[in-house]
């Protein structure tokens, strides 16, 4: 019958044929794109050098400085902390940080088309009775004054430009981070019902007067009832609710991991619930749920804090060990520029660092610090020549995909007034939610640039299948310690108590692990109870 | 007989292929132009390729029927689905503006092409059936099949589509899938049956699509012409829109992301009225800002006033301001006036360019794009009108471009109530003009040291406005909405507004 190998051979090379003009598109297509070439990034904190604190290899001290208060930590509390005592008038104090810049998770980057936040981006409007908070905010001209019923009047380029949220949901992106459009009647009442729940506990008191969940944390109520929300995950609080829906489960999942780094099936119930009754929204008669907002993030609070330390800070400064002598603090400083050590020798020292470093510093830390879980984060800058999705909402300032690994990712250039873009500046948000942080943390330190990359344009093509071809630059940024994760019993539990306690009232506390949960509001009244509990204490023995 | 067999499956075979890609390609461009003309792009591929994949099963189906001559119906077939699939989107191209019912034209297109390719794979397999064996006979085919709908989705978005257009890539697809047939007639024209009237309908097929093709682009621009009615003389695509000129009679267009901008029969209402109550009304005219408005119309009334002694025209898109500089029929129109020594003209983005901006004017003149979408919304805001009461002299008055109160009332009365929060005194009117149907304005006054029926000074010669402000400030009952908000760049409730309004 037929030639069997005649006929295969040429079959073959006809396939071949075809094979060959396959392999050809790519390389016509590269022809005829212009060559764009994908610039990419990795970078992190310091850990390298903070690492060095575990062995503590530095050298001997060749000089020393006299300083009244040293506050150690250039984050929000650390700077918080500086303004409230020059605004009681104390003006001898030093600043030391490891890193070459201020603000710590308040930090910022910068491109030739915009700047971008390198950590935390926003704040939501104050509860009105912050007051400390809200004079804050007037002094910085973000509050432009009061309205007839009292209000504060917020800038109008600072408050988040509409449209200010979309979630990317069954296909097509929609108003709003809840999913609202293609859920069943079932979903949409449970989402109804989760809500009135959270309206309850906003408004709601304990035996004591107070708020059940309140901002700065530490003005919460004492109610036993609400504590025991502290025992149990989020996740066990929603199925103790009857509460079934994917949606809803979904939407919790996200705002845990957005607020604290942790997803619902690890976090504590109270600092989930916190989440959605800790903010009063009672600062604004229209626009309750709204957030200030810059291009930097929340770097820009930190700037305004700043000023308030200029000539005081010593960076790239590591203090390595403390002890007390003479009722003085002595503060073993490793200067990275200089590679020396200085002694810091203070009459009062406010560690606004982490407690995680606090045991490397001081003695007998390591126990209680063991209850203290930082959750890593990774956030990705990507600089796009499009961003063309399906057109079913338009670009807004937090864009969140449904169902994705990440968080989603900001519109870097949002609050630019002008009319367009030639580039498109966004940072994608991602935390390592886990049950076991520590070698989360380990894991991610051994990964490759390569690595994030795929993982970031993965996550962010379930919305922009074509992310990958319109990037042209990317920076990824990982912090090891992240942020403070609010795991069941922590908030309410002793070791939080233990590593808040003053030593001999020489050396204070103040960064925001010891709230439980890391908000610039919480650093922030941190700064300023420090040092009003410093002053306290001061005139009490005096 | 061997050798010449494998010749002959192996040309069916390669028909199949082709028969594939084509039929691909044919509905992708469907697809492709579905949402193109259609919008929301998940929604119609879905459909089309839900319609042509069922409407191939339904072929497949009546393939049974075909008993007799069945090499024969195959090349006919495959002429048929080259013609049809060919012209598919030139049919839908020009149909596009003048049918109703344009979706059932392409539902129908896309089944008829589909039917037809549906026909084709049976068949040939009846054709095979006795020659080859049969596990042999649908491995074959239906690899060929496969390759060939691979290769279409690859090189439809990658080379044909960015090199040939949509049009060009279902024409060129219709010619391949025709000379298909053409090779057949020839090659197998001993087992074909009348072969040579199969060649002339072939070759007349291949002709007929080969003329099309190369009148392709012709085609395009008279179905551009179709959606504006008028003869198009200039086009041109900016960074920022695309601007279109249409000439009819001796009247002129002017066509912004097909959004009419201005007719030169009527524009002159639209200027003098948009003009002339802030330059009488203004303290003073030494220096005027204009803000948009970069076909230089305003400015030509601007001139008007003899003691204007500088203008200032901010424009986001030089390409706009160079045509109306160069274009010898729009310098004609503007008088020339983006020439005028008195005129700057600077190209930037008017916000930004407001914000920075140190020196303070007499008159402003905001003349931008309606509030179509959030960027656009943004120079409606409230922070916006404050950044421009910073350059403005006190007792300085400003005229802002608001929309038809008739169509857009809402969108309309947002503007004037945002514009009243910054300003000390504020009103609206409007003027009739007959491309635009009622068109309105908010003007203010940056101070309480003239009124709104002052007339300081007046131009003459003008064709419309009579310096009668008190003539144009009523509004009757459906031009008048309450319960507006003001626009924040925070809430651009213009926006959603304006998007229920039109």
């Amino acid at each position: 019958m037929k030639n069997g190998e005649n006929y295969n051979s040429s079959r073959r090379s006809f396939v071949k044929g075809i094979a060959a003009s396959l392999l050809l598109v790519p390389f016509l297509q590269f022809c005829t794109d212009k060559i764009a070439v994908l610039m990419i990034r990795l970078s992190g904190t310091k850990h390298l050098l903070g690492h060095r604190l575990w062995i503590k290899d530095f050298p001997e001290i060749t000089s020393h400085i006299q300083t009244s208060y040293l506050i150690v930590g250039g984050g929000i509390s650390g700077l918080s902390a500086a303004r409230q005592l020059t605004k009681k008038g104390i003006s001898d104090f030093i600043l030391v940080e490891l890193e070459d810049h201020l603000g710590g998770n308040s930090s910022n980057g910068e491109n030739q088309y915009s700047k971008y936040p390198l950590g935390a981006h926003y704040l939501p409007l104050p509860n009105f009775q912050d007051k400390e908070l809200l004079h804050f905010l007037e002094e910085e001209k973000i509050i432009l004054g009061y309205d007839t019923k009292g209000l504060p009047v917020f800038d109008e380029l600072q408050l988040t430009f509409a449209p200010d949220e979309r979630l990317f949901y069954k296909n097509s992106w929609q108003e709003g981070v809840v999913p609202k459009e293609g859920n069943t009647a079932a979903e949409d009442a449970e989402l109804k019902t989760f809500f009135k729940q959270m309206d309850f506990y906003r408004s709601a008191k304990g035996e004591d007067g107070k708020y059940l969940f309140d901002i700065p944390l530490a003005l919460s109520s004492a109610d036993e009832i609400t504590r025991a929300l502290d025992q149990i995950t989020m996740k066990e609080w929603f199925e103790r609710n009857n509460f079934k829906s994917e949606p809803l489960f979904n939407y919790i999942d996200y705002c845990c991991k957005d607020d604290f780094g942790l997803g619902i099936e690890y976090v504590s119930a109270w600092a989930g619930i916190h989440y959605f009754a800790g903010r009063k929204q009672d600062s604004s008669s229209d626009k309750k749920d709204s957030v200030l907002t810059w291009p930097e993030g929340n770097a820009r609070l930190a700037t305004h804090l700043k000023k308030y330390t200029k000539d005081k800070v010593l960076k790239n400064h590591l203090v390595f060990d403390l002890k007390i002598e003479n009722n003085k603090v002595i503060a073993k400083t490793f200067d990275d520029h200089k590679k020396r050590t200085v002694a810091i020798i203070a009459d009062k020292v406010i560690m606004a660092t982490p407690q995680f470093v606090n045991q490397y510093i001081i003695k007998d830390r390591k126990e209680f610090t063991k209850e203290f879980h930082y959750t890593p984060w990774l956030l990705a800058t990507l600089v796009v020549s499009d961003l063309a999705d399906n057109f079913s909402f338009p670009l807004s300032w937090d864009n969140i995909i449904y169902g994705s690994k990440g968080l989603g990712y900001v519109y870097d250039q949002h609050q630019s007034v002008s009319q367009l873009q030639t580039k498109k500046v966004i940072t994608y948000y991602y935390s390592f939610s886990g049950p076991d942080l520590k070698k989360t943390r380990k894991e991610i330190y051994k990964k490759k640039t390569e690595y994030w990359k795929q993982m970031v344009f993965d996550d962010l093509k379930m919305a922009h299948p074509d992310i990958e071809s319109v990037t042209e630059e990317m920076n990824v940024f990982v912090l090891g310690h992240g942020m403070i994760s609010p795991v069941p019993g922590f908030i309410f539990g002793e070791a939080k108590k233990q590593a808040s306690k003053n030593i001999e009232k020489l050396i204070y506390f103040a960064h925001t692990d010891l709230s439980g949960i890391s908000i610039f509001e919480e650093a922030f009244h941190h700064g300023i109870n420090i040092v009003n509990q410093i002053l306290d204490d001061t005139t009490l023995d005096s | 007989m061997g050798k010449k067999f494998i010749k002959f499956e192996f040309l069916l075979l390669f028909a199949v292929f082709i028969i594939a890609t084509c039929g691909l390609v044919y509905e992708l461009v469907a697809g492709t132009l579905a949402s193109y003309l259609l919008g929301d792009s998940v929604k119609q591929f879905s459909f089309i390729i839900g319609v042509y994949l069922f409407s191939m099963g339904i072929g497949s189906f009546f393939s049974k029927f075909f008993n007799k001559n069945l090499l024969n119906t195959f090349v006919e077939i495959e002429i048929l689905v080259g013609l049809i699939g060919g012209l598919s989107s030139v049919i839908l191209f020009l149909l596009f503006e003048s049918v109703g019912s344009f979706q059932l034209i392409l539902y129908l297109l896309v089944f008829v092409t589909g039917f037809l390719v549906g026909l084709e794979i049976p068949l040939l397999m009846n054709i095979l059936k006795d020659k080859v064996e049969f596990k042999d006979l649908v491995s074959n085919v239906f690899t060929f099949d496969y390759i060939g709908a691979l290769l279409a989705s690859i090189l439809f978005p990658l080379i044909l589509v960015p090199k040939l257009g949509i049009m060009g890539t279902s024409l060129f697809f219709g010619m391949i899938n025709i000379s298909i047939a053409i090779v057949l007639c020839f090659l197998l024209k001993s087992e074909l049956k009348r072969s040579y009237f199969l060649k002339v309908k072939a070759i007349f097929s291949f002709l007929l699509l080969l003329t099309v093709f190369i009148f392709s682009e012709n085609i395009l621009s008279y179905s551009e012409g179709k959606l504006y009615g008028e003869n198009i003389i200039y086009t041109h695509s900016t960074p920022y829109q695309r601007i279109v000129l249409t000439h009819n009679k001796s009247d002129y267009r002017l066509y912004l992301n097909n959004n009419l901008q201005f007719s030169s029969a009527d524009e002159y209402r639209y200027h003098e009225a948009l003009v002339h109550p802030v330059m009488s009304i203004a303290k003073n005219v030494s220096h005027v800002l204009v803000l948009g408005g970069g076909d230089g119309l305003a400015v030509r009334e601007i001139l008007k006033y003899k003691n204007v002694k500088t203008v200032t025209l901010v424009d986001l898109d030089q390409g706009m301001t160079k045509l109306f500089e160069t274009n010898k029929v729009l310098t004609d129109l503007n008088g020339n006036s983006l020439n005028n020594p008195k005129v700057t003209v600077i190209n930037t983005d008017a916000y930004i360019w407001a914000k920075s901006c140190k020196v303070k004017f007499d008159v402003a003149i905001i003349d931008f794009p309606d509030p179509s979408n959030y960027s656009l919304g943004k120079l409606y805001s409230l922070n916006f009108y404050q950044t421009v009461q910073r350059i403005l002299q006190p007792d300085a008055a400003v005229v802002i471009q608001t929309t038809s109160p008739y169509f857009a009332p809402k969108s309309f009365w947002c503007i004037n109530k945002t514009v009243m929060a910054v300003f000390p005194q504020v009103d609206a009117y409007h003027a009739y003009v007959p491309s635009f149907g009622e068109w309105g304005f908010t003007i203010a006054i940056n101070g309480f040291n003239t009124t709104f029926n002052t007339v300081n000074r007046q131009a003459s010669g003008l064709k419309f406005y009579n310096y009668q402000f008190d003539r144009y400030n009523y509004f009757t009952k459906d031009m008048i909405s309450n319960e507006i908000e003001i626009n924040r760049l925070d809430n651009q409730i213009l926006v959603r507004y304006f998007d229920e309004e039109w």
